[in-house]
C-alpha cells in the first residue's frame, strides 16, 4: 500500500476524531440515563419513565395495558430514554449567568478547559489493537485506507492520558476561584487538594502495568497485559491489585461518590459550579462524565484484559485459535468499560462520601503505600520470572 | 506577604442540609469551625400567641404545624394537657389508640430522620428506603384522620371516631414487615465504614453538658441518661406497656444512630401491644360543649420522637381561651447543643450534627 499523502491523513484524522467523538456523545447521555435506571432500581424506583410520546401511540397504549393489569409495564423502562434530549435542549437554551463579581474570562475558561482536557485523552485511547476496518475502494481520496482503532497511535500513550488528565483539574479549580463566591472556593480548595492527592497513587498503581508490559503504547500495553506474552504467571498478582488500587483513585479524580467532596451536595450546594450555569455547567456535567469513561478505559485496557476476555493476563488459558472467545474483539472492550461504568453507579447507590480529612488519609496512608509495595512485587516478577 | 484570615460563611437558609430554614453563621479556619451561631426565626408565626386566641378545641390544629413531621405527638400533648386542666379523663380504649398512633408517629418521624440524616452523608439509598416505610404509616394515618401530614388526630377528653374499618389489620400488616425493613437499613449502615467513620466519635457531648443545656431525647439517651418522659411520667397508656428505654453511653452521632434504631424497635413492641390489648368500650369521654378554664396553670410533658415536648397553660376565670401558652419544644432546646457539639471540627461535621439532632424548624420558630 503507497504511504497517504497529507490531505488523506488529515481527512482520516478527521473522519476518526468524528467517529469518537459521536460514541462518546451518544456514550454520556447513556451513562446518565442508566445512572438515572441503575440508582433507581437500587432505590426500590423506577427511575425516568415519561419522557416518550404522550398518551397515544402503541407503546403508550401496551403500558396502559400493563398497569391496568397490575404490571411495571417493560417498555416503560426505556420511555425515560428521551430525557437526555430533553437535558440537552435545556443545558443549551438556560440562561448563561456570569456572576457580577466573577472573573469573566477565567470564569468561561474554565469549563472549557475541564472539557477539552477530558475529550483530548480519548485521542490516545485504542479501543482495537491495529486496523478496525478499511474504507471502501470505490470511495474518492480515501478509498481503501485503514480506519485505526484509536484516533493516535501515540508512543507514549499512557504519559500522554495522564498528561492531558491532570489539566482536567485546573477547569475545577479556576472555575471555583473565578466564580469568586464562598461555597465553590471551598469546593475548589478541596478538588485541588483531592485530585493533586489522589494522582500520585493514581499514577503509582498505574506503574506495575508499566513495568511488566515494558513499554507505554497504549495498544502495546494493553495486549502484552491481556495475553500475557512474556510475563510471568505471577504477575496476576500487581495486577489484580493494581486494578482496585487504581479504580478507588479513578473515583477520586473523576468525584464520584464516595469521594465526591468537591461537589458535596449537602454541604457545599454544589461545590465547584454552585455558580455555573446554562451550557458552563454542561461542560462540567460533560466532562465529568467522560472523565469516568476515560477511567473505565484505562482500568479495563491495563489490568482487565483490554480487547480479550479474561482479565488480569488469564488469557493466556484460551489458545488463540479458538474463534471468537481467544480473539481480541471491539466487543469485549466496551462489554468491561460498561461493566465497570455499571460500577461506578451502583457505588454511588450504595456508599455514603468521605470526610475530607478521611479522605486525605485513604489516600497518603493507605493508597499510596500499597502501590508501592505493588510496584516493588511487579518490579521482583519482572527481574526475577 | 501572605494574610491568612477566616472565611465566615453562611450555611443557609436556603442551604440543602440544614432541614428547612435554618441559618447557621460559621467561621472557618480553612475547613476547621472556629465558631458557630445558629441564626432562627425564618419560619415563626407565633403558634403560642395565635392559641391564646384561640379556643381549647381551635387551638390543637394550630400543633400540627410545629414538629410538622411528627404532628400526633403534638396533638397528644395539647389535648393531654388540656384534660390535665379541666380534670378530664379519656376512656382507656381512646388512650390505647392514642399510645398506638403516637408510636406510630415516633416510627415516621425517626425514619424521616434516618433518611434525611443518611442522605445527608451522602447515603442516597437509605433515604427512598425508610420513605418506603414511612408511606405505609401515612397510609395508616390517613386511614385514621383523612389527613397524612396534619393530623389533628385527637380530640379533648377522648378521639372523634374508633379506628375504622380495617385499621387493625392493616396495622398488623405494617407491624408483620417493619422489623425486616429495620434490619435492611442496619444492612446498608450499621458496620458500612464509610458510615462508621463519619460518624463515630462525632459531635460529641456528654451527660453533663446535655443536662446543662436541657438537652432531651435520644441525644440525652444516648449520652448514657436513661431519662425518657414515657416512664418517668406516664401518660396516654404508656403505664400499661411493656418497653425498654435503651442508651449508648458513647455520645457520639453513631451512638444517636443506634438508640434511634433500638427506639424503633421499642415503639414496634408498644403498638403491638396497643393491637394485641387493645380494650373495648367508648372513646370519647363526657365532656361539656364550651370548656371555661378557672384560674389554674398546668405544665404538662410527653416524649416527642425528638425529646421532652412540654405544653403550658394558664387559665383565666370563665376563659373560652388559654390565657397563656407556651411550648417547651425540643428541636428548640436541642439545637443549642449544635455549637458546643461542633466548634473545633470540620466542616462536614456540621452537617452530621444538624443531622443527628434532628431538628424540625416549624418547632424551633413555631
Amino acid at each position: 500500500m503507497p504511504p497517504m499523502t497529507l490531505l488523506q491523513t488529515i481527512v482520516m484524522g478527521l473522519i476518526q476524531i468524528v467517529a469518537v467523538l459521536i460514541v462518546v456523545f451518544i456514550m454520556v447521555p447513556l451513562l446518565t440515563f442508566a445512572e438515572r435506571k441503575v440508582i433507581g432500581y437500587a432505590q426500590v424506583r423506577l427511575g425516568a419513565t415519561r419522557t416518550a410520546s404522550g398518551r397515544k401511540g402503541f407503546t403508550a397504549s401496551m403500558n396502559r395495558g400493563m398497569w391496568a393489569m397490575g404490571k411495571v409495564p417493560v417498555l416503560s423502562f426505556f420511555r425515560g430514554l428521551p430525557v437526555f434530549i430533553a437535558d440537552a435542549v435545556k443545558l443549551i437554551t438556560k440562561e448563561d449567568i456570569i456572576p457580577a463579581k466573577a472573573d469573566r474570562a477565567v470564569f468561561t475558561l474554565a469549563p472549557i478547559l475541564s472539557v477539552v482536557a477530558a475529550f483530548g485523552v480519548f485521542a490516545a485511547i485504542a479501543y482495537y489493537p491495529g486496523v478496525m476496518f478499511y474504507m471502501p475502494k470505490n470511495w474518492p481520496l480515501i478509498g481503501g485506507l485503514p480506519f485505526n482503532g484509536a484516533i493516535a497511535d501515540v508512543n507514549v500513550g499512557l504519559l500522554f492520558i495522564l498528561g492531558l488528565a491532570s489539566v482536567g483539574v485546573y477547569g475545577i479549580v479556576l472555575g471555583a476561584w473565578a466564580s469568586n463566591s464562598k461555597y465553590p472556593l471551598l469546593g475548589g480548595l478541596r478538588s485541588a487538594a483531592q485530585i493533586v492527592s489522589y494522582e500520585v497513587p493514581l499514577t503509582l498503581s498505574l506503574l506495575p502495568a508499566v513495568i511488566l508490559a515494558g513499554t507505554l503504547n497504549f495498544k502495546n500495553m494493553s495486549v502484552i497485559l491481556a495475553t500475557g506474552q512474556g510475563m510471568s504467571p505471577l504477575a496476576v498478582i500487581p495486577l489484580f491489585i493494581g486494578f482496585f488500587v487504581y479504580l478507588t483513585c479513578g473515583f477520586a479524580e473523576t468525584n464520584r461518590v464516595p469521594f465526591d467532596l468537591p461537589e458535596a451536595e449537602t454541604e457545599l450546594v454544589a461545590g465547584f459550579h454552585t455558580e455555573y450555569s446554562g451550557m458552563k455547567f454542561g461542560f462540567f456535567y460533560l466532562a465529568e462524565y467522560a472523565n469516568m469513561i476515560v477511567v473505565s478505559c484505562l482500568a479495563t485496557a491495563f489490568f482487565f484484559g483490554g480487547y480479550y476476555l479474561l482479565p488480569f493476563g488469564l488469557q493466556r488459558i484460551i489458545p488463540a485459535s479458538v474463534p471468537f472467545l481467544g480473539q481480541p474483539s471491539f466487543l469485549f472492550f466496551m462489554a468491561k468499560v460498561s461493566l465497570i461504568l455499571f460500577a461506578f453507579i451502583w457505588v454511588r447507590a450504595t456508599l455514603p462520601r468521605y470526610r475530607y480529612d478521611q479522605l486525605m488519609e485513604v489516600g497518603w496512608k493507605y493508597l499510596i503505600p500499597l502501590t508501592l509495595v505493588n510496584l516493588f512485587i511487579a518490579a521482583v516478577i519482572r527481574y526475577a520470572f | 506577604m501572605f494574610k491568612s484570615e477566616e472565611l465566615e460563611i453562611n450555611l443557609g437558609p436556603q442551604h440543602p442540609s440544614t432541614h428547612g430554614v435554618l441559618r447557621v453563621k460559621l467561621r472557618l479556619d480553612g475547613e476547621v469551625v472556629v465558631a458557630c451561631t445558629p441564626v432562627i426565626g425564618y419560619l415563626h408565626r407565633g403558634v403560642e400567641k395565635i392559641c391564646e386566641n384561640k379556643t381549647f378545641f381551635q387551638g390543637q390544629v394550630w400543633t400540627d404545624r410545629m414538629d410538622y413531621v411528627a404532628a400526633i405527638s403534638n396533638n397528644l400533648g395539647w389535648v393531654e394537657g388540656v384534660e390535665k386542666l379541666f380534670g378530664i379523663e379519656a376512656p382507656r380504649r381512646a388512650r390505647y389508640i392514642r399510645t398506638m398512633l403516637t408510636e406510630m408517629n415516633r416510627i415516621a418521624s425517626h425514619l424521616l430522620w434516618l433518611a434525611t440524616h443518611a442522605l445527608d452523608i451522602g447515603a442516597m439509598t437509605v433515604f427512598l428506603y425508610a420513605f418506603r416505610e414511612r408511606e405505609l404509616l401515612l397510609d395508616l394515618f390517613e386511614a385514621f384522620c383523612g389527613a397524612r401530614l396534619t393530623t389533628t388526630a385527637f380530640r379533648i377528653g377522648g378521639l372523634r371516631e374508633d379506628l375504622p374499618p380495617g385499621f387493625i389489620k392493616q396495622a398488623r400488616a405494617f407491624q408483620e414487615v417493619f422489623p425486616d425493613r429495620l434490619e435492611e437499613y442496619e444492612t446498608l449502615l450499621s458496620e458500612n465504614r464509610i458510615w462508621k467513620k463519619r460518624t463515630v466519635g462525632v459531635a460529641r457531648i456528654n451527660a453533663e453538658d446535655c443536662i446543662a443545656l436541657g438537652v432531651t431525647g435520644p441525644v440525652l439517651r444516648a449520652a448514657g441518661v436513661p431519662y425518657d418522659i414515657r416512664k418517668a411520667f406516664p401518660s396516654a397508656a404508656y403505664a400499661e406497656m411493656d418497653f425498654e428505654i435503651p442508651t449508648r453511653p458513647e455520645a457520639d452521632t453513631y451512638a444517636r444512630y443506634l438508640v434511634r434504631l433500638a427506639e424503633m424497635r421499642q415503639s414496634h413492641r408498644i403498638i403491638q401491644q396497643c393491637l394485641d390489648g387493645l380494650p373495648e368500650g367508648p372513646v370519647m369521654a363526657k365532656i361539656p360543649k364550651i370548656l371555661k378554664s378557672e384560674v389554674n396553670e398546668v405544665y404538662h410533658a410527653i416524649e416527642a420522637p425528638k425529646g421532652e415536648l412540654g405544653y403550658y397553660f394558664v387559665g383565666e376565670k370563665g376563659g373560652l381561651n388559654p390565657y397563656r401558652m407556651h411550648v417547651r419544644a425540643p428541636s428548640f432546646v436541642n439545637l443549642q447543643a449544635l455549637p458546643k457539639m461542633i466548634e473545633g471540627r470540620l466542616l462536614a461535621d456540621v452537617i452530621a450534627a444538624i443531622g443527628t439532632l434532628d431538628v424540625v424548624l416549624g418547632e424551633i420558630d413555631r
